[in-house]
């Protein structure tokens, strides 16, 4: 079981999750995960970026305020006996924060390592709290770290890549005896820890990745990922008035929504789940009784639908490299994307005319200007390529669903169904997974063309 | 080359020996010393960055049954991980007894070694049988070696023969037997009407099976070797608890019988398929090249194309194994220099 940050923001939700732990203890083995408490990792971040400035008096202001809010908590969920005990081992931590945060403002440096060390006292702070909460309703616990629980990685700081066959036998080495013992371990999402022992974080997939890893390791039969939504909805409600959690999706269907900006698990974090077929269970722990979304190996109909969800992405913009140069000149897709990518710019949706005198790349807004100026650089004053613009403010629309696989006429009902909106269509792409078409759009045209789709398949019901 | 060698039983002086006396050869053929620099054993050390004098160290441990009284440079230390996180030595070689419980020391050995990024040798089957992905994969990560030659078929290069010698084609099916005690003790009940007891206290008194004989008889042995060659030649990722282990403790006079009435024998098979492993006593025809006699192992590979083609030879003995390190020694050395 793994609990987002907003499930433990506060004294009365981190009980909350205590709860929900004791009632499903008594028949399952359970392995905890947990994020920081509410915002403290953008905190963190905040910090960090403070005392990189030297600004060491702002960056201790919002030290003290973790510092505090944990504190709060803590004394609120202990058991009598146990809350000294867990004041000093938060006051032990937040000493070494100190310390950390004051090393990086003495330096005036912030490496990827000193800024993974500082990242990870948001969950080394929240476990330990999770395991008395839980101790003081009489659940044996135990607060480890995500090394501690054996999750090692590559030395890539940041975002760091498990080494994942050292990890599965250190995790069953670590975590079987403390199950024999009858102790659920409390595991720290997010951080790791390379061969050496220095302490990394996963980045992208946090800490789902780490339930998901640890799921992996010890072959458990389900992961439930403990949120503050139902599960995933057919289309985000602040569009759509009527749109409704899905009970069944596939690990495809998950994998392209979750990469099309739905508020779901990291592809990153999916992957060990997928491989093993492990089923994921996305629920929301204010309201626990409701079944919430379950991620499975299946491709269950949904009740013949062949679209199960639309998602949009917003703020991204359109570079289109243009000439009639391109057509038939090799290698001028690659000299684009290499151009882009080691510009670091993340191409999200790509189209070219089968005549080759154009390629459309969909990039974040933010990054649209310093792509053109670098595509400018790489390609113009070569005879091949004539023009290269941009358009900002689009989204992206993606309609999913494994059922449009090899079922005739949905592209034409989407279209349709768009056009009858007289919304204009500015690109299209398909992945050849089929489980998704995906579309852009202007940015005011965004909201109607998900109303539109959800309407035409009917996903409110 | 410097080579600390953690372990110091049989298969350890043998390789000491060997090293003592193929130097020069080594040197000519291959233009490297492997220099023992440190050996650990169960109850001291003994360490020299000039190269430790072999002969000595050899007199030592059959004088006094420990390194520690080596002179001047032994120790009492026997706590082989920090040793090898504290040495320069480019080479571990393991060769500590194998044990399938937790696999120590020799797994907590190779984990050091390899992310002290030093290459690592093996014959402790141990570490592989119970975490041979992982391990592979640490090797991989720190870029370093790690070779297991000895750990399977002794001299008799089983794991070289499938992964070097057979590029392109692809192995179906393994089936054979991998275990020379177990091998022995079912030859004598079979020829000699022995039962299991008295063919095991036979084989105990020539040497061929060990004061415990557990890991033989109940099939560990056969099984580690079907994990790493599940491992390495098939790139299954098994360990030992995916396997399904029967030894021959309960193989009677009568199913040796019921074997003989249809020219068969009884012999203790590790196989492969394609979705699982066992290691059982079955009935093999005599016909079959894999049934062989006494201590002699034997291996089958099945191939899409290229048929079934079967190996035989001595699968254990110190010298053999030995062999089997310097072979893997000299393999590092080549890839590193390359």
């Amino acid at each position: 079981m793994k609990f987002g940050g907003t499930s433990l923001a506060n004294a009365p939700r981190m009980k909350n999750a205590a709860r929900i732990i004791l009632r499903y203890s008594p028949k399952n083995k359970i392995v905890v995960v947990a994020s920081a408490v509410g915002e403290t990792t953008d905190q963190l971040i905040q910090i960090a970026e403070l005392a990189k400035k030297g600004n060491l008096q702002q960056a201790r202001k919002l030290l003290s305020k973790i510092q505090a809010s944990h504190l709060k908590i803590a004394r609120m969920v202990a058991g009598r006996g146990e809350t000294r005990e867990l004041v000093s081992r938060l006051d032990q931590l937040n000493s070494e924060l100190e310390q950390t945060v004051e090393g990086i403002a003495h330096l005036r440096e912030l490496t990827s390592r000193s800024r993974d060390y500082l990242l990870s006292f948001g969950e080394r702070l929240s476990t330990p709290i999770l395991a008395a909460t839980m101790s003081a309703m009489g659940l044996r616990s135990r607060a480890l770290t995500g090394a501690e629980a054996g999750i090692t990685t590559d030395d890539n700081f940041g975002e760091a890549k498990p080494l994942t066959e050292i990890s599965y036998h250190q995790v069953h080495q670590r975590l079987d005896p403390l199950w024999g013992r009858r102790i659920i371990p409390v595991v720290t999402g997010f951080i790791a820890a390379t061969v050496d022992g220095s302490i990394t974080t996963l980045g992208r997939g946090g800490s789902d990745y780490t339930a998901t890893l640890l799921a992996a390791a010890l072959g458990a039969d389900e992961i439930w990922i403990w949120t503050d939504v139902d599960g995933l909805m057919t289309a985000d409600p602040r569009i759509v008035k009527n749109a409704i959690p899905l009970p069944y999706i596939s690990f495809g269907e998950a994998l392209e929504l979750s990469y099309f900006g739905a508020k779901m698990m990291h592809p990153r974090a999916l992957q060990p789940a997928g491989q093993k077929k492990i089923p994921v269970r996305i629920k929301n722990s204010s309201r626990p009784a409701r079944s919430g979304t379950l991620v499975s190996a299946s491709e269950s109909s949904n009740g013949g639908k062949v679209v199960k969800a639309v998602s949009i992405i917003r703020d991204v913009g359109i570079v289109t490299v243009s000439g009639s140069g391109m057509m038939g000149a090799p290698g001028v897709a690659a000299k684009v994307f290499q151009t882009l990518g080691s510009n670091n710019v993340n191409v999200m949706m790509i189209s070219q005319g089968s005549s080759e005198a154009t390629i459309s790349s969909v990039v974040a807004n933010r990054e649209v200007d310093r792509a053109v100026r670098a595509l400018q650089l790489a390609l113009m004053g070569q005879g091949y390529v004539d023009r290269i613009v941009a358009e900002k403010d689009a989204c992206i629309i993606a309609v999913v669903g494994s059922g449009m696989k090899g079922t005739p006429g949905v592209a034409a009902r989407i279209f349709t169904a768009v056009a009858k909106r007289k919304l204009n269509v500015r690109m299209v792409a398909q992945g050849s997974s089929e489980y998704n078409v995906s579309f852009v759009v202007s940015h005011k045209d965004g909201p109607e063309a998900v109303r539109a789709i959800h309407e035409e398949f009917n996903l409110g019901r | 080359m410097r080579i600390i060698l953690a372990g110091f039983g049989t298969v350890g002086q043998a390789l000491a020996q060997v090293l003592h006396q193929d130097a020069d050869r080594i040197v000519k053929a291959y233009g490297f010393r492997p220099q023992v620099t440190t050996i650990v054993d169960s109850q001291g050390s003994c360490s020299d960055d000039a190269g430790l004098d072999i002969s000595l160290a050899l007199k030592t441990k059959k004088d006094y049954g420990t390194v520690a009284k080596y002179p001047r440079k032994g120790r009492r230390n026997s706590d082989s991980a920090h040793i090898i996180s504290n040495s320069e030595a480019e080479v571990v070689v393991e060769t500590t007894p194998t044990n399938f419980k937790d696999a120590e020391p020799g797994l907590s050995n190779i984990k050091t070694a390899l992310a002290n990024g030093k290459h690592v040798v093996t014959t402790n089957k141990g570490p592989l049988a119970l975490a041979m992905p992982a391990l592979l994969e640490l090797a991989n990560h720190r870029k370093r070696q790690l070779r297991f030659s000895g750990t399977v078929g002794g001299g008799t290069p089983f794991l070289d023969f499938a992964a070097k010698c057979m590029p392109g084609e692809r192995i179906i099916r393994v089936r054979g037997i991998l275990n020379g005690t177990t091998n022995y003790i079912l030859t004598r009940m079979e020829t000699a009407s022995l039962t299991f007891e008295r063919a095991l206290a036979e084989a105990q008194k020539k040497g061929y099976a060990e004061k415990d004989p557990t890991n033989d008889v109940e099939g560990l042995d056969t099984a580690a070797k079907i994990v790493i060659i599940a491992n390495w030649v098939l790139k299954k990722r098994y360990s030992l608890r995916n396997l399904d282990i029967t030894g021959i403790t309960k193989v009677t006079q009568q199913k040796l019988k019921q074997a003989k009435t249809s020219n068969a024998k009884v012999k203790l098979i590790g196989r492969i398929e394609e979705s699982s492993a066992s290691i059982a006593p079955e009935q093999v025809p005599t016909a079959d090249p894999i049934c062989v006699p006494d201590t002699l192992n034997a291996l089958t590979f099945t191939t899409e194309h290229a048929g079934d083609i079967t190996l035989i030879g001595p699968g254990a003995g110190g010298e053999r194994t030995a062999s089997a390190i310097v072979r893997d020694l000299v393999s590092i050395r080549q890839e590193y220099a390359a």
